[in-house]
């Protein structure tokens, strides 16, 4: 078995009285999509806040290739390989894509010009190997697609040294096909086999249909995990529900 | 293949589209049109040679300032401060040189005497920036707060030091010192040289001593008006004021920073979606300073060309520059909310409202009011219009 790129053990995240996270294990492999499930309040949005190095954790610790490491700031984790995608996708609409692709961390020439046609060659390169050819990356992101929009998020990521993808619900708030379309680029960067993916979702089917392996949080402890192959549909909805049967819940529904 | 056809949608755009969805083409639309309207209303006078000297002097003065104002309106913010600190930076200008440097380091050179002010305004403009980035208030109201105290600053030195809110009677600068000549002198003689030399070689070849009528000889007497062979008599015109030069150097410098550097993408990005920008490692907080320093210069060089080509100073000067800078800013196709516009489209919105102000003078038949009334109607008409393009860009498929 190769040796997890990210590892997290006992895992605890209090916000004063409030446990957030109450002691969850993780562990992340190169070439591996790691879907982590769990309903709305399960803490899945504090578990990878705290892997970003937005939240520092209160108990447990973080392994980066077995070495224990410290986030003490989003830079620090984007630093060590961590690069987190959001659902706002930090974009910028009114700009270009090459523009986007390159904030902050722009490629420049004499007196602080911007490189631009390699910028835009860099940039449009990135996208196709990860599945879209946007032929113009000199348009603004406004005119992109929801589907777009995150495959420019995610190519950007790896880019700039991503080696852990954190994926914030990227299926949703989109139309059926740019959803399929995210699976499939999903599916790309892991055959890559050197990216580790983690990908959050609330959709059984879309982490049915890319996961190598489970975790499901529910009330801010992992309630189960395991590889696909493992967890049977059925299980797989019993936690999804939060850990509760299927059967208790349609009784509970056929008593109102 | 749900994205390749998403694509291939996105690739139909042609370059008419692309051309609508720049920010400058409405200003630039706006431009021709009252250049054609003026030119033919005040029977080409306007840009004849003084017209054009004048008009260029007024489109310099606004292009100036509102350059500054629409690099940071780009980057999400706005500088109320900008006419008073036109005031303050002519007040301290003026009262150097008539009264010597302050704190007794003895007589006031036109250059210590504007880098002196230059310091002073630089700094007051990174205090304006600091407190908008570390309060988090809108920069509206601290801006507003400077437009009063700067101005009331620059009444009290007056009274304090002068005893009169006016200075006038300076030795003229320009004469024996360069800098001042760069600030308020003129430049592109050769322009001139080259009208009156091209209008010399024209005119030589016309008969004017031809059988004519007193009509022919009138209309003939005008178009050699426009050809500038009469500089020697009714239109001394030997070169343009130093600030078109400015205003071009600006101009230039602003553009290329903007389109070109990184800093112009950190500008873009700050205004457009700041905590995004900020996810990516973007310094918006030093961003915003730098532009809150850079509209402080713009207002410094204005103050600077008018104290050295006129030698007066008073403490209503660029009194509501900074609403002219604002609205031409807007006009030139700057969104009001950050993100988007473009140097070249402010330069178009300056000559479309300089020409406009200046219109009065050579078609003496309209009220100079309608001034305003026009400038009302195309700003509310150039934010419709903004709006439509930040629509059209964001609108997604």
């Amino acid at each position: 078995m190769a040796e997890p790129y990210l590892k997290v053990s006992g895992l605890v995240k209090r916000f004063g009285p409030f446990t957030a996270l109450g002691g969850v294990d993780l562990e992340v492999y190169p070439g591996e999509v790691h879907a982590l499930l769990g309903d709305n309040g399960a803490g899945k949005s504090t578990l990878i806040k705290t892997l970003a190095g937005v939240h520092q954790p209160t108990e447990g610790q973080i392994y980066i290739e077995g070495k224990p490491v410290q986030f003490r700031s989003p830079r620090d984790a984007s630093g060590a390989g961590i690069g987190t995608v959001y659902q706002d996708l930090a974009l910028n609409q009114l700009m270009s894509v090459t523009r986007n692709f390159f904030m902050g961390r722009e490629l420049k020439g004499p007196l602080g010009t911007l490189r631009m046609d390699e910028m835009n060659q860099i940039a449009h390169d990135e996208m196709l190997k990860i599945g879209i050819d946007f032929s113009d990356p000199t348009q603004a992101v406004g005119t992109m697609s929801g589907g777009q929009r995150q495959t420019l998020a995610i190519a950007r990521a790896i880019y700039f040294g991503a080696k852990v993808l954190i994926l914030d619900e990227p299926t949703s708030a989109l139309g059926q096909k740019q959803q399929m379309g995210v699976l499939k680029t999903i599916k790309k960067v892991r055959a890559r086999g050197d990216i580790a993916i983690i990908f959050i979702t609330h959709n059984e089917i879309h982490s049915r249909l890319v996961g190598d392996r489970f975790t499901f949080l529910a009330l801010g402890k992992v309630i189960g995990a395991g590889k696909a192959e493992d967890i049977s549909d059925k299980e797989m909805r019993r936690l999804m529900s939060g850990g509760a049967e299927m059967g208790d819940l349609e009784q509970e529904l056929s008593a109102i | 293949m749900a994205d390749s056809s998403e694509s291939d949608r996105l690739q139909k755009e042609t370059g008419f589209q692309k051309l609508i969805r720049r920010p400058e083409i409405g200003a630039f639309i706006v431009m021709v049109i009252i250049i054609v309207a003026l030119a033919i209303a005040s029977d080409m006078k306007a840009f004849n040679a003084l017209g054009l000297k004048n008009n260029i002097k007024i489109i310099s003065q606004y292009g100036i300032i509102a350059i500054g104002a629409a690099l940071l309106m780009i980057a999400g913010e706005f500088d109320l401060s900008i006419g008073s600190m036109i005031g303050f930076a002519g007040m301290s200008m003026a009262l150097m040189l008539k009264w010597g440097l302050p704190f007794g380091l003895g007589e006031a050179t036109p250059f210590t005497a504007f880098f002196i002010t230059l310091i002073m305004t630089l700094s007051i403009g990174y205090i304006i920036g600091t407190i908008v980035v570390r309060s988090g208030l809108s920069s509206f109201i601290v801006t507003l707060g400077f437009l009063f105290f700067l101005r009331g600053v620059t009444e009290v030195a007056f009274r304090l030091i002068n005893q009169s809110t006016q200075v006038s009677g300076l030795p003229d600068y320009k004469e024996e010192s360069w800098f001042a000549n760069i600030l308020g002198g003129e430049v592109f003689g050769w322009f001139y040289d080259a009208w009156y030399w091209i209008g010399t070689k024209v005119s030589s070849g016309i008969d004017m001593n031809a059988d004519m009528s007193r009509a022919e000889r009138i209309e003939l007497i005008e178009y050699l008006g426009l050809l500038n062979i009469n500089r020697r008599m009714e239109q001394w015109v030997t070169g343009f004021d130093a600030r078109f030069m400015w205003f071009i150097v600006i101009a230039v410098v602003a553009y290329f920073i903007l389109s070109r550097t990184q800093i112009g993408n950190w500008i873009y990005a700050t205004g457009d979606n700041k905590e995004a920008a900020r996810a990516n490692g973007v310094p918006v907080n030093r961003v915003k300073i730098g532009l809150f320093m850079c509209t402080a210069f713009c207002a410094t060089m204005f103050a600077a060309c008018q104290v050295f080509d006129t030698n007066t100073s008073d403490a209503a000067k660029g009194n509501l520059m900074e609403l002219f800078a604002i609205a031409i800013a807007v006009v030139g196709g700057t969104l009001m909310t950050g993100g988007f516009g473009s140097v070249l489209g402010v330069v178009f919105g300056a000559i479309t409202v300089g020409l406009v102000a200046n219109a009065v003078f050579f078609i003496p038949a309209i009220d100079g009011a309608w001034f305003r009334v026009f400038l009302g109607a195309i700003l509310l008409a150039a934010v419709f219009a903004n709006e439509r393009i930040r629509k059209r860009i964001t609108g997604g498929i």
